[in-house]
């Protein structure tokens, strides 16, 4: 098999060298343009913020793998690209390192499920441009459920690997019905909006923000279905929170032991949860000495996505065993192609004996005679390769037997000379077969 | 029907080891296998664990209360079998550990001490006596689980002061979660002990000629009821929550193995037919 594979990632390029490569859906669409022009058959084209990958099939078999990287940088033209930023793959190894990329394993963070969405939509834009063939479906699915399997039956992709994903964990680790809780998000940046949006995916009943700019708070509160309160007065209602992600960009604290001391008192001993994910905190540390106040800040925060870094690295070997088995069962299916151009290779080698024998009897006999002749010779080949045909197309269906059919096929092969006979663009006429 | 007793006597704690296993093998390292099975096991050892009983019971023609090891027996049984309805009522399934291991200490005692030849006195024949002795063991059955969810709210809280995200953290339910845990098996095992109570006063004084109300264990009861009914009273009436609760519980689980192990042991009490 004749694939390509070109990757471009966080482990062979810096950032700006990936930020330069990134292609859009029209970048996407564009080169795939200028690939079918540049002698590629099929393929897909993925880019995401951490890597670009194409995997090609070359119209013919002589061809340059750099012709691939080249038709990339003459869309996007970065300065200071070196060769070695890109990996080159070809045939089963490109397989594999598609597999790889679907299972979230190459990912810069391991087990990140988005890769799998993104190689989904790669695809579809390829079989939109009829960039695709029989061929690269079957290999796309298969990395598909590669994905799919690596997510089901291994823990790759659980555990909180941000900070912001890790506050909500432990929130869950302290209250069991977050439909009753209510929660106060002070900011409304970056991470003060990851953090309210994993709140409101896990069903947090009340988001209350708060922020210097109350138009940014107003903006944040309409993506999470929340409420805001005028940051001159939130310390005023502290207490209504049972959860209080603060994530300002404060230079010292916003509220005290005092003030926490005090809220507590107004709640009654109910458990308050904050997440100081502010540097510099916003919280005076020392409120986590407070009975029922559970106060973690970003590194205790850190222990957390750390520690399932660990935990979905150390499931990688698992998700290799996956990546294995779906390369033996789509080479299983693969190598089984190999009897259609054989057997199609052996019937034309047949033919072209019989032609030729007869054209040099075609002038020495009656024209009536040389019909029988012609009908006899092509019933007779016809007996003669019914077995064998019949023989390995079973073995092909069955799925099955592949030493079988890899023998068969190359006994054949070898006897007749087919090889010889067929050794120019003999993978572009299989391509075409498939 | 003897040697069939025997045998059953010896197999239902390696079931009890082996389910405890189970359990702790999932616990440390999260078996997918395991996590379904395990209940299984479990299934399998008290459906045995009961078929012992029963048959004890028609094979000695009384309940097996009559002596300390016959209930521990029964301990072990309603101590595993609560956590197992508890279970399949929450669906939280990592916290069987802690509870099947109390089901194996009384289990191994009772199997390794328990005797088939001995008179019981005709008083321990009688039904009342019973359902006293099933509600009590019942009712103790819910405050050691409540013991158990306690003493694991403490340790999750303790880690999440401490910012230790270890296997406690990542196998227990919430801490809310424990906490309702540890207060509905301690209702449900103070309604238990309220009646074992009402039987004991009912009937007590008339199947016991030496019966007085100034009993040491039957003071030691009415004690450990008070505490844990002023606990109950009190986290409805002040809306407690949390660690304050679990410490109240823990202290009359505390409290009650004292008064069960002075009870049993020092005090000259007419309860002490064992």
């Amino acid at each position: 098999m004749n694939l390509i594979g070109i990757s471009i990632n966080h482990k062979t390029a810096p950032i700006e060298i990936r930020e330069a490569l990134h292609l859009n859906r029209d970048e996407i669409i564009q080169l795939i343009g200028k690939l079918k022009e540049d002698t590629f058959s099929e393929g897909v084209v993925i880019s995401t913020c951490n890597r670009t990958e194409i995997f090609v099939f070359p119209k013919y078999y002589s061809l340059n793998i750099d012709t691939a990287v080249n038709t990339l940088l003459n869309l996007k033209p970065v300065a200071g690209i070196k060769k070695e930023y890109f990996n080159k793959f070809f045939s089963c190894g490109a397989v594999k390192h598609l597999f790889t990329v679907s299972s979230g394993i190459d990912s810069l963070i391991v087990g990140d499920s988005q890769i799998l969405g993104q190689v989904k939509e790669a695809f579809e834009i390829s079989e939109d441009l009829n960039f695709t063939g029989t061929i690269s479906k079957r290999i796309f699915d298969h990395s598909v459920k590669v994905g799919k399997r690596a997510i089901k039956e291994t823990a790759i992709g659980e555990g909180a690997v941000t900070v912001s994903y890790a506050a909500v964990q432990v929130v869950e680790k302290i209250f069991a019905n977050l439909e009753k809780k209510s929660a106060l998000v002070i900011g409304a940046g970056e991470t003060a909006e990851l953090a309210a949006i994993h709140l409101h995916d896990k069903g947090v009943g009340k988001i209350t923000i708060t922020n210097r700019t109350q138009s940014k708070a107003e903006s944040l509160a309409e993506k999470v279905n929340g409420a805001v309160i005028p940051f001159t007065h939130f310390k005023e209602y502290i207490h209504n929170f049972d959860i209080i992600i603060s994530a300002t960009s404060a230079n010292e604290t916003i509220l005290g032991f005092e003030d926490i001391r005090n809220e507590m008192k107004k709640r009654k001993g109910n458990p308050l949860v904050i997440m100081d994910i502010a540097v510099p905190r916003d919280f005076d540390p020392e409120v986590k000495k407070l009975d029922n106040v559970f106060y973690h800040d970003m590194d205790s925060l850190k222990i957390i996505v750390d520690q399932n870094i660990q935990k979905r690295k150390s499931e990688i070997p698992k998700v290799e065993e996956i990546i294995l088995e779906e390369l033996v069962n789509f080479f299983s299916w693969y190598n089984t192609l190999e009897v259609v151009p054989t057997i199609k290779s052996i019937r034309e080698f047949f033919d072209e004996i019989r032609n030729d024998e007869l054209e040099k009897i075609k002038h020495k006999i009656k024209d009536e005679d040389f019909s029988k002749i012609e009908d006899m010779t092509r019933r007779m080949i016809g007996r003669l390769l019914h077995n064998p045909t019949v023989k390995l197309r079973e073995l092909a269906e069955s799925g099955n037997n592949i030493q079988d059919i890899t023998t068969n096929t190359i006994i054949l092969k070898e006897l007749f000379g087919l090889d010889k006979e067929r050794n120019n663009g003999s993978d572009k006429d299989m391509n075409d077969e498939k | 029907m003897i040697s069939t007793l025997t045998s059953l006597n010896l197999i239902i704690p390696f079931l009890y080891l082996i389910t405890f296993s189970a359990y702790l093998i999932d616990f440390f390292y999260e078996n997918r296998i395991l996590i379904n099975s395990k209940r299984i096991f479990l299934f399998i050892t008290l459906f045995i664990h009961i078929f012992y009983l029963l048959l004890r019971t028609i094979e000695f023609d009384h309940p097996p209360i009559t002596n300390k090891f016959e209930i521990f027996s029964v301990l072990a049984f309603s101590v595993s079998f609560s956590y197992f309805i508890l279970e399949l009522l929450t669906d939280i399934r990592r916290t069987g550990t802690f509870i099947i291991f109390f089901s194996l200490l009384f289990q191994a005692a009772s199997s390794l001490f328990i005797v088939n030849d001995y008179v019981v006195p005709e008083v321990l024949r009688n039904r009342l006596l019973g359902l006293h002795v099933i509600s009590a063991l019942l009712g103790y059955s819910g405050i050691t689980i409540s013991a158990v969810y306690g003493l694991l709210f403490l340790l999750l809280y303790k880690n999440l002061k401490a910012n230790r995200f270890g296997l406690l953290f990542n196998r227990m339910p919430s801490l809310e979660t424990l906490e309702k845990l540890s207060f509905n098996s301690l209702m449900i095992g103070f309604v238990l002990l309220t009646i074992a109570i009402i039987i004991g006063i009912i009937w007590l004084p008339t199947a016991f000629p030496d019966f007085r109300y100034s009993d040491p264990k039957l003071i030691g009861t009415i004690i450990i009821w008070i505490v844990y009914g002023a606990g109950i009273a009190s986290k409805f009436a002040a809306n407690l929550y949390g660690r304050k609760v679990i410490l109240f519980s823990l202290f009359g689980f505390v409290l009650t193995m004292l008064s069960l192990i002075l009870t049993s042991t020092l005090a000259n009490t007419f309860h002490s037919f064992y």
